[in-house]
């Protein structure tokens, strides 16, 4: 009995913790943040299993875990408006080239993160080369290129 | 250009919700560097709110208020009386329920299980004062109300909660 209600206390805690520390914690993982992982999961772990290292005790976690994990994806399934509150919600950070400051501020977002993923996922040299640079909901900072209307004709007649 | 107007394109945004949950994510960092303080305080146990102290009679007890499940602690029993060559602690049924003994310093001459706890004596050596070591893992969750008495004196009460 102990085990099942373990594991859900674990569970909510957990998710808890990871939501309020924001998303930069878990879209843009260091090193560091990914050894920092191990441990959280360490010290939850032992915290769960006890002393009890028998099959059914395992069996018991497992199922609790998935179970919980299914039945979160189907409540956001069903009910749309817990989609922002379980996973949060994506928010654009640049807006033609022009960076929002206080919102990157209170997302813990630099300058640099942003010209990182441009550079990363475009090759993008400075900011005028973006369209929108958008947090998403997994943490990802993403990015729309800005169209230039002399890049659109190399590609045209690159493709021709 | 306001920063906090939502925005339709490329994604929906809703800025209310993101502020309010920014609100909820500081107040979040508020409870877990609480956590930590109380942590240090001793109230989860080990530390300065928790070490507490008993006395009845001859008898003085140092031991934990706060403790969790599975973890070994320590209850020092401190004798003072130095009339009899016999020493007998008693230990009320709360105690051998909720607490797994690993170990006794000095080991007890005779122990026995009484209907209202376990009595434990030890031959004391000249007329020192004696000091009792008990370590034990506390097995339940919950506060136990534990007493100790020694011989027929009257008995120390000890209050412990165990965190799960």
């Amino acid at each position: 009995m102990d085990s099942v209600i373990k594991a859900v206390v674990v569970y909510f805690v957990l998710w808890a913790i990871l939501r309020v520390s924001g998303r930069r914690t878990l879209g843009e993982m260091t090193a560091f943040d990914f050894v920092l992982f191990l441990i959280i999961g360490g010290s939850t772990q032992r915290a769960i299993t006890g002393q009890d290292y028998s099959l059914i005790n395992a069996l018991l976690l497992v199922a609790t875990f998935v179970t919980l994990d299914i039945g979160l994806s189907i409540l956001e399934l069903k009910w749309p408006a817990s989609r922002p509150i379980l996973n949060s919600m994506p928010m654009i950070l640049v807006e033609n080239g022009y960076l929002m400051t206080e919102r990157m501020r209170r997302a813990r977002i630099t300058e640099d993160n942003i010209l990182e993923a441009a550079r990363r996922l475009h090759g993008l040299e400075c900011l005028e080369q973006i369209k929108f640079a958008i947090l998403e909901a997994t943490g990802e900072i993403t990015i729309v290129p800005a169209v230039q209307a002399g890049r659109v004709e190399a590609t045209v007649a690159e493709r021709a | 250009m306001d920063e906090f107007a939502n925005r339709q394109f490329p994604i929906r945004e809703d800025m209310r919700f993101q502020r309010r949950a920014w609100i909820v994510e500081r107040g979040g960092w508020a409870v877990l560097v609480l956590i930590a303080l109380v942590g240090l305080s001793g109230a989860f146990g080990n530390g300065p709110l928790s070490w507490q102290r008993a006395s009845a009679g001859s008898l003085s007890v140092e031991y934990e208020r706060f403790q969790r499940i599975t973890r070994l602690s320590r209850f020092t029993f401190d004798v003072s009386t130095r009339a009899a060559p016999e020493v007998r602690l008693h230990l009320s049924n709360a105690f051998q329920e909720n607490f797994e003994i690993s170990n006794i310093q000095p080991q007890p001459a005779r122990s026995a299980v009484g209907p209202d706890g376990i009595d434990l004596s030890f031959t004391r050596q000249g007329a020192s004062a004696g000091r009792i070591v008990i370590w034990a893992h506390s097995r339940r969750y919950g506060t136990s109300d534990i007493t100790a008495r020694l011989g027929n004196e009257a008995p120390a009460s000890l209050s412990v909660f165990v965190y799960p």
